[in-house]
């Protein structure tokens, strides 16, 4: 495999990840849920594009996801993937929505959880405009209710056509009371890793 | 015993052996299937994107099947290779499943529909019959291909359905 990136360049990338998402995305999160939020930031790497699929945990192999993804372009290209387990993410749904109950995602439902990832993605896009200078467009948030398998698949579609490999941040956030948990994968070129870390 | 030979993300696999199955997983991707089943040969190519737009060659087997235009050029030749009859030759596809929905009626991840699109193309120009296909959709499916029989299996566990085309 022909890798692009150093380890030093994906550890600064790393870092500067952490920033971003420390000074914005939680702070946006909590608010969200109501309450206080952790992360952990797990290894940035980079991978080969068709081995997106190395990504999922044998706990993870069997589970149904609710997931929004946002691809972003222009002075930088970045995919976000936001996920959880569909049944926590139906309470989430509830209290957005100020419902009772939520048996099936309705198109209400689909909607309050995909402008969540509309929310978040859009707190790291911000923080890397600020801080880069970039010009960044968000798509509109898709939403699925599918395996972690199929969305890594479709991911990997989206970049396949502009490397073979990729970079993958991938973060987990805790809701502190609620103990809900939320997932971010980021990928984006290897080519493009020098524009946020010079 | 059957032997399962599983077909990565992009990758290709080619078998003669009666006994052996091929198995791939694909949600906006598209499983392709070439067989000729006189001569008990068969292949299985997990496609990813319609076109190979750069230069660089995809040696490795495990890449191959990555681009429907290479992917089709190295499934036909090496199957004829080893002994498969170009006018034998048949397909059955699944897959280009419309993974992520939006509130707007535009997608701009409708990359399952290119792949089919392009995969039915390409199985024009070159004459070869698709004799049954499970596409489109909004789910991910595991397909197996059996030499045996030339049946395509496919599987949702989300959906709890299982057909055989």
């Amino acid at each position: 495999m022909d890798l692009k990136s150093s380890h030093n360049d994906l550890q600064q990338l790393e870092c500067i990840l952490n920033t971003f998402i420390v000074s914005k995305t939680i702070p946006s999160l909590s608010v969200i849920l109501d309450e206080p939020v952790k992360h952990f930031l797990k290894k940035t790497q980079e991978i080969q594009i068709t081995n997106l699929d190395w990504l999922i945990s044998n706990f993870e192999e069997m589970d149904v996801m609710s997931a929004v993804y946002v691809k972003c372009d222009g002075d930088l290209s970045i995919g976000v993937l936001w996920y959880m387990l569909e049944e926590e993410s139906k309470p989430l749904a509830v209290k957005l929505l100020g419902k009772s109950h939520l048996s099936e995602f309705d198109k209400l439902a689909m909607s309050s959880i995909s402008e969540i990832g509309n929310i978040l993605t859009a707190s790291i896009v911000n923080a890397i405009c600020n801080e880069a200078g970039y010009k960044i467009y968000s798509s509109v948030p898709g939403f699925a209710i599918e395996s972690l398998r199929t969305l890594l698949e479709a991911m990997a579609s989206d970049f396949g056509d502009r490397s073979d490999t990729i970079i993958a941040s991938a973060v987990e956030f805790y809701g502190v009371n609620s103990g809900i948990k939320l997932k971010m994968l980021l990928i984006q070129d290897p080519k493009e890793t020098k524009k946020l870390i010079m | 015993m059957n032997s399962i030979i599983e077909v990565k993300m992009g990758g290709l696999a080619i078998i003669r052996e009666e006994t052996d199955e091929l198995k791939t997983f694909v949600g906006s991707c598209v499983a392709i299937c070439l067989f000729d089943m006189d001569a008990k040969i068969a292949a299985m190519a997990h496609v990813m994107l319609p076109k190979k737009t750069d230069s660089k060659q995809h040696a490795a087997e495990n890449e191959v099947g990555k681009f429907a235009d290479t992917a089709f050029a190295y499934m036909i030749n090496n199957m004829i290779q080893i002994g498969a009859d170009p006018k034998r030759i048949q397909a059955k596809i699944a897959g280009g499943a419309t993974i992520f929905s939006h509130e707007s009626e535009i997608s701009l991840f409708n990359i399952g529909s290119r792949n089919i699109t392009a995969i039915k193309q390409i199985l024009k120009e070159t004459g070869i019959p698709l004799v049954s296909e499970d596409t489109g959709a909004n789910f991910g499916r595991w397909v197996m291909f059996a030499l045996s029989s030339g049946d395509m299996t496919i599987v949702s566990n989300l959906k709890k359905t299982k057909k055989v085309i």
